[in-house]
């Protein structure tokens, strides 16, 4: 797969610099398929599937952008708060068009747990199964996801 | 032949073969892609230039001082570098095929970065690119306006100045730095007026993880040299007096400060009501200058409001500045809008205003936001 052109494509645009600052697999040292492979299982494990989590990140993020940059409480737990930024910008993976920058800080007040949702981010979980690497920004890890969703029941 | 001998003698062959390889690539480069002079004639014949074939179509323009919009300084990411390639062009390169819808496809459309020159061509772009320049300036002023958006000034070196329609925006090249190995280009807004044709100034806020304003915030200063390329956009103020309704949030305001001032130097009466939207007191800024303006232009209102729930002392509007809006705002009818902001508020503002009666062609914003 080292030697997939496509693959190579990808990996050049997820470098850091790129596309953003700090490009999309942080600090893992994990080759992408391990990447890929690991949250797999994770999300398996969660009782859910990738195209479920993008969902109802989506539904965190359409709430939050409805906000303007005020906090927005999601459900009795979670407040979500948009940080407007200008700009598009293109899914690392190709092909998928260009999404708005911007960001959301998806909180639990009583435990203090955050995570960074954008939509490219969200994108790349529903379409191509890819959380981000570890010590990214925007890494969505899927126990993290779990627990501050709720997903799967948990 | 013994063991190190062996090892010697085919490190030697190994060598020389990539050498001799390298050599061959070279003059099959020099010789066999060089693609001799070409035509590319633009907007059937409103243009045509002679050029050496051989380099991506973004910079064969750019070296005859046509530019293409582009972030990704021609690497083939962001996609902005659209042109519709109607004679001549070569088959769609499977970098191409990731950033081109099939109607965009249907239509001639291609990745000017991607494109390789090789034999005459024939391309349609607007005209108004043909009046965009590379600028270098020096950064005379940099000042915070809030927390996370800075203002630039940037006196222009050369050209010396710069001839633009308030609303219209440049690309600023962020040099390379750090890990970012290539220069990359941001569309900001003008916010200065025209008259000011030997500065340019822009209001920029910090984004997480972004390339351009991570540079501005941490590593620019008063005295540096910066380069942009522009004016780009459609976004202007249309002809005729209809009242105006400007709606805009944090680095938004860019260019309403400048059409204002313009307004102002040029006495235009026209009525218009800005509607600028933050959270919290401390995201506001040039609100004393907007009130004074207010004072000398009878037909200008500024509505600051703040949508947090935390904002003692703060007597001005409250909410959501969509909702503001929804209260201002009786009728639409006769009325146009004008909208800078992020993508969400430009998406709620469209909603209430065509809700209020203003028709879809007659409110206007940009496309790069």
């Amino acid at each position: 797969m080292e030697h997939d052109p496509h693959l190579q494509r990808v990996l050049d645009r997820m470098r850091s610099g790129v596309l953003s600052r700090d490009g999309f697999l942080g600090t893992d040292p994990r080759p992408l398929e391990e990447v890929l492979d690991a949250d797999r299982s994770a999300v398996a494990a969660l009782g859910t599937t990738h195209e479920e989590v993008a969902a109802r990140l989506g539904e965190v993020l359409d709430k939050a952008r409805a906000g303007l940059g005020t906090p927005i409480r999601i459900g009795d737990r979670l407040v979500a708060t948009h940080r407007e930024a200008m700009g598009r910008i293109p899914c690392p993976f190709g092909g998928c068009g260009t999404f708005p920058k911007g960001e959301v800080e998806l909180t639990d007040p009583a435990t203090g747990e955050s995570l960074f949702l954008t939509a490219l981010g969200i994108h790349m979980v529903g379409k191509h199964g890819f959380y981000q690497g570890r010590g990214s920004r925007y890494r969505l890890e899927p126990t993290a996801l779990g627990r501050l969703m709720q997903l799967g029941g948990g | 032949m013994d063991g190190v001998s062996f090892v010697l003698t085919s490190t030697v062959v190994v060598a020389a073969t990539c050498l001799a390889s390298a050599v061959v690539l070279l003059i099959a480069e020099r010789y066999l892609a060089n693609y001799g002079p070409c035509t590319i004639d633009i907007n059937q014949g409103s243009k045509k230039l002679e050029v050496r074939g051989g380099k991506p179509l973004l910079a064969t323009l750019m070296q005859q001082q046509i530019f293409i919009p582009s972030a990704c300084g021609g690497r083939g990411t962001c996609a902005y570098c659209k042109v519709k390639i109607t004679d001549g062009a070569p088959p769609i390169a499977p970098t191409e095929l990731t950033l081109l819808t099939d109607e965009e496809q249907q239509k001639n459309v291609r990745i000017s970065c991607q494109v390789k020159v090789r034999n005459d061509l024939a391309i349609e772009i607007p005209e108004a690119l043909f009046r965009v320049k590379q600028f270098t300036g020096v950064v005379e002023r940099m000042r915070d306006l809030t927390h996370d958006i800075r203002e630039l000034r940037i006196r222009l070196v050369e050209p010396a100045a710069i001839e633009f329609t308030p609303g219209q925006y440049v690309q600023l090249e962020a040099p390379a730095y750090g890990d970012n190995p290539e220069p990359v280009y941001r569309a900001y807004s003008i916010a200065s007026p025209p008259s000011d044709t030997g500065h340019v100034e822009l209001i920029i806020r910090l984004v997480p993880n972004g390339i351009c304003t991570t540079w501005v915030f941490t590593m620019l200063k008063e005295g540096d040299e910066v380069r942009f390329n522009g004016p780009y956009g459609e976004f202007r103020l249309a002809e005729g007096d209809a009242e105006m309704v400007w709606i805009a949030g944090g680095s938004g305001m860019a260019p309403f400060w400048g059409m204002t001032r313009h307004m102002r130097e040029h006495n235009v009466q026209r009525p218009c009501t800005y509607f600028f939207g933050a959270v919290a007191q401390r995201d506001l800024f040039f609100t004393d200058e907007f009130h004074d303006l207010e004072k000398a232009m009878p037909g200008f209102r500024f509505v600051p409001a703040l949508s947090g729930a935390e904002n003692d002392g703060w007597t001005g509007e409250k909410g959501l500045i969509t909702q503001v809006v929804e209260r201002h705002l009786k009728d639409g009818s006769g009325k146009e809008g004008y909208l800078c902001g992020s993508s969400g508020m430009i998406d709620a503002s469209v909603k209430i205003l065509k809700a209020k009666g203003i028709p879809e062609d007659r409110i206007f914003y940009d496309k790069f936001t």
